[in-house]
């Protein structure tokens, strides 16, 4: 309940206490604090927070503990779902999930996931794609796309060199006893024929981040891949960052539900 | 099982002994001459035997395996993990973390031959790598040198109580002889203590949060959680050296070995003092921190020699030279390649000094 | 008392956090009413800060919640609905 001049108001959304008071260091426009706050909205709602434990590892999202008001564990590079698996081994009972890079899960912790994606492992995580090493100054990532330019591919991905981009999600649904594998296109979209962005992307993000955390309740192993953007790297202004990811990202890694083993996308 | 006689190799009685201890949680990835320390705990999972075992699983790696033992020990669990040289290498990221954010871990490396695959032989040559932080970042981990399969049982229970008094991974450094090793020996009581976990990652309650990291962008930040660390390294030095000494009291030759080697002197010096060639052993249990304390009391003994033998070219020898410092001869006998040397040739060594 | 900025038009209210928002203007451009905008002043971090602004010409604020959930900020703070 809000008063302002005289007139009542009733709240729909709020701060959330599952949020710390700090500013993220997140660049403007970056998807990374959008996914924050859906996941910060989503622990509030399932009233878990004394029992998440947030495991970090290396990227942006490093810092994330910053941010979520919650229990944390830092992993090295890449090992966030090694940690998670030993958490949750000793203390089945704490809810548990990651938030990691392309580079973080599908390059140098690719063993890691697809070992805990193969056992089923119950946990939670979130795999911002944003098609770059970010945090390092704009390398080439495992998503990067043919043909584009980062410090590390300064005249384009070369197919020859490095071979296409991995399709993470695609691998982890490959195996059988992963409960939840869905990719959700999180920045705003381009409407063709009028001024604005979609905003479906943050709201479809805001169920499947519940939905991730529900599976894991029910002892499964969920995954989330978010398209994103980095501007910044990209080079580009955040609009421009919105577009090329709504033209070369979105095609690249396809929208959907990858697997749902509890019904979740029907319920 | 406590109280009775046993007769089991070395890794099966370490296994054992961290049962006795109250592991709840160990993964691992197999490595000879390791491999009997999961495959005796595989054995006992599940089978009600030690109800507080809640946790076993074969990792895909040894870097798997090593942020496994991080995840659980961060929820305050008694957590470890077995490997040999080159699973040990691969756990130094890891240990670097656990030494960064404070995690108490138990690792064992019972260390074959060689750099690189090398063999399956005894060697002590991963000395350095353990006493030294194998990882980055300048950070040690206590490392503790069972020399019997008894101690290979005890020091377990030893290394949690370091471990979580220190918040700090702890290193069992055996060896393939000793890991092979089969002998008898007497399980410790089980040890009911509990330890202090209020640190650990399980979950907020209202602002008391968890936040287990190594990560400090500010320098000021490291400087002073680099310094925090280092202070409770000289608390370590001061109060955790640990060491055994036969026959040194009024020895002119001071031996100084640890683990198997340890053993092969304690035969060398009974054989010269069965001639009352006066020469003792002194054994460091700690490898770190070394025992300086036991070697200042040898040097104001008035013992001015000392033959250091090691399975390696000579890397103990430097921390004996360093609490030494200028003040005694120092020699070294080394073998390599898991070839042990003869207690021929030991007697003969210390007998040379004697002069 | 966090910075911030309340605007109330007829039917609801948005609440902004001028100092967490970092003018990247998705928020503004997500709105189906256009009743975002950035501000020409700044905030303490050299941001143009979002401010609400009724255009007029498509419709009023109904408290959808978009700015809410696309703000990688949260600077928008909370949505509320006029107490019917």
């Amino acid at each position: 309940m809000i008063e302002n001049e005289g007139t009542l108001y009733e709240t729909k959304l709020g701060p959330l206490p599952t949020l710390t008071s700090k500013p993220t260091h997140y660049c403007a426009g970056c998807e990374h604090g959008t996914l924050t706050h859906l996941i910060a909205s989503a622990l509030q709602d399932l009233g878990v927070r004394e029992r998440a434990v947030l495991v970090n590892s290396v990227g942006c999202s490093v810092l994330a503990p910053d941010y979520l008001n919650v229990d944390a564990v830092e992993a090295p590079h890449g090992r966030a779902p090694a940690v998670m698996a030993g958490i949750k081994r000793a203390r089945p009972d704490l809810l548990v999930f990651s938030i990691q890079g392309d580079g973080d899960a599908a390059s140098i912790g690719l063993l890691e996931l697809m070992y805990a994606a193969n056992r089923g492992d119950p946990m939670t995580i979130f795999l911002v794609n944003n098609a770059t090493y970010g945090m390092t100054g704009g390398q080439m990532a495992p998503t990067t796309p043919i043909g584009m330019v980062t410090t590390t591919t300064p005249r384009g991905r070369d197919l020859a060199l490095t071979g296409p981009p991995i399709d993470a999600s695609k691998l982890v649904a490959s195996f059988e006893r992963p409960a939840y594998v869905r990719r959700v296109f999180l920045p705003v979209t381009p409407t063709p024929s009028t001024e604005f962005f979609n905003a479906r992307g943050a709201l479809e993000g805001a169920l499947a981040v519940r939905h991730a955390f529900e599976v894991q309740e029910r002892g499964g192993f969920a995954f989330v891949e978010f398209v994103s953007t980095c501007s910044v790297n990209w080079k580009m202004s955040v609009l421009d960052s919105k577009r090329y990811a709504a033209q070369v990202l979105a095609p690249l890694f396809p929208e959907g539900v990858l697997r749902d083993r509890f019904h979740m996308e029907s319920a | 099982m406590s109280g009775d006689r046993e007769f089991l190799k070395g890794n099966e009685a370490l296994a054992y002994g961290a049962l006795h201890a109250g592991l709840n949680a160990f993964y691992g990835y197999p490595i000879t001459p390791s491999s009997e320390i999961p495959e005796t705990l595989a054995t006992e999972f599940g089978q009600g035997n030690f109800p507080e075992f809640r946790s076993f699983l074969q990792a895909a790696s040894e870097l798997e395996a090593i942020n496994m033992v991080n995840g659980s020990a961060a929820t305050g669990a008694k957590t470890m993990t077995a490997t040999s040289g080159p699973g040990f290498s691969l756990k130094q990221e890891g240990i670097s973390y656990a030494a960064g954010i404070g995690l108490p871990i138990l690792v064992v490396n019972v260390n074959r031959a060689g750099p690189g695959l090398g063999n399956l032989g005894p060697e002590q040559s991963d000395y350095f790598q353990a006493t030294r932080g194998g990882g980055h970042g300048g950070y040690r981990a206590i490392v503790l040198a069972p020399d019997s399969v008894q101690e290979m049982a005890a020091f377990p229970s030893l290394g949690f109580s370091l471990a979580f008094r220190y918040r700090t991974p702890v290193v069992i450094l055996a060896d393939a002889f000793l890991g092979q090793l089969k002998e008898d020996l007497v399980f410790p009581e089980v040890s009911t203590s509990s330890f202090d976990t209020s640190w650990a990652a399980t979950g907020a309650r209202g602002n008391q949060r968890h936040v287990l990291a190594s990560l400090h962008l500010e320098l000021d930040d490291q400087s002073l959680a680099t310094h925090k660390l280092h202070a409770k390294y000289a608390e370590i030095a001061r109060q955790e050296q640990r060491y055994e000494e036969l026959e040194s009291d009024d020895a002119r030759v001071v031996i100084v070995a640890y683990g198997i080697c340890a053993r092969l002197a304690r035969r060398a010096v009974r054989s010269l003092r069965a001639r009352s060639v006066p020469v003792g052993l002194f054994r460091p249990i700690t490898l770190s921190p070394f025992p300086n304390q036991g070697i200042e009391k040898l040097i104001g003994q008035g013992v001015r020699n000392f033959l250091v033998v090691e399975l390696n070219m000579g890397q103990m020898v430097q921390d004996v030279r360093l609490a030494v410092n200028g003040r005694a001869q120092v020699s070294s006998l080394g073998q390599v390649g898991g070839l042990i040397p003869g207690t021929e040739e030991l007697v003969r060594a210390a007998e040379a000094m004697v002069g | 008392m966090m910075a911030g900025q309340t605007a109330a038009p007829d039917r609801a209210l948005v609440r902004i956090d001028t100092e967490h928002c970092k003018g990247c203007d998705l928020c503004v451009v997500a709105c189906p009413h256009r009743n975002l905008r950035l501000a020409s002043g700044y905030n303490r971090s050299g941001y143009h800060p979002v401010e609400f602004h009724y255009r007029g010409d498509r419709g009023e604020c109904t408290a959808c919640g978009l700015c809410y959930w696309v703000c990688p900020d949260y600077a928008i703070t909370e949505v509320a609905k006029l107490r019917p």
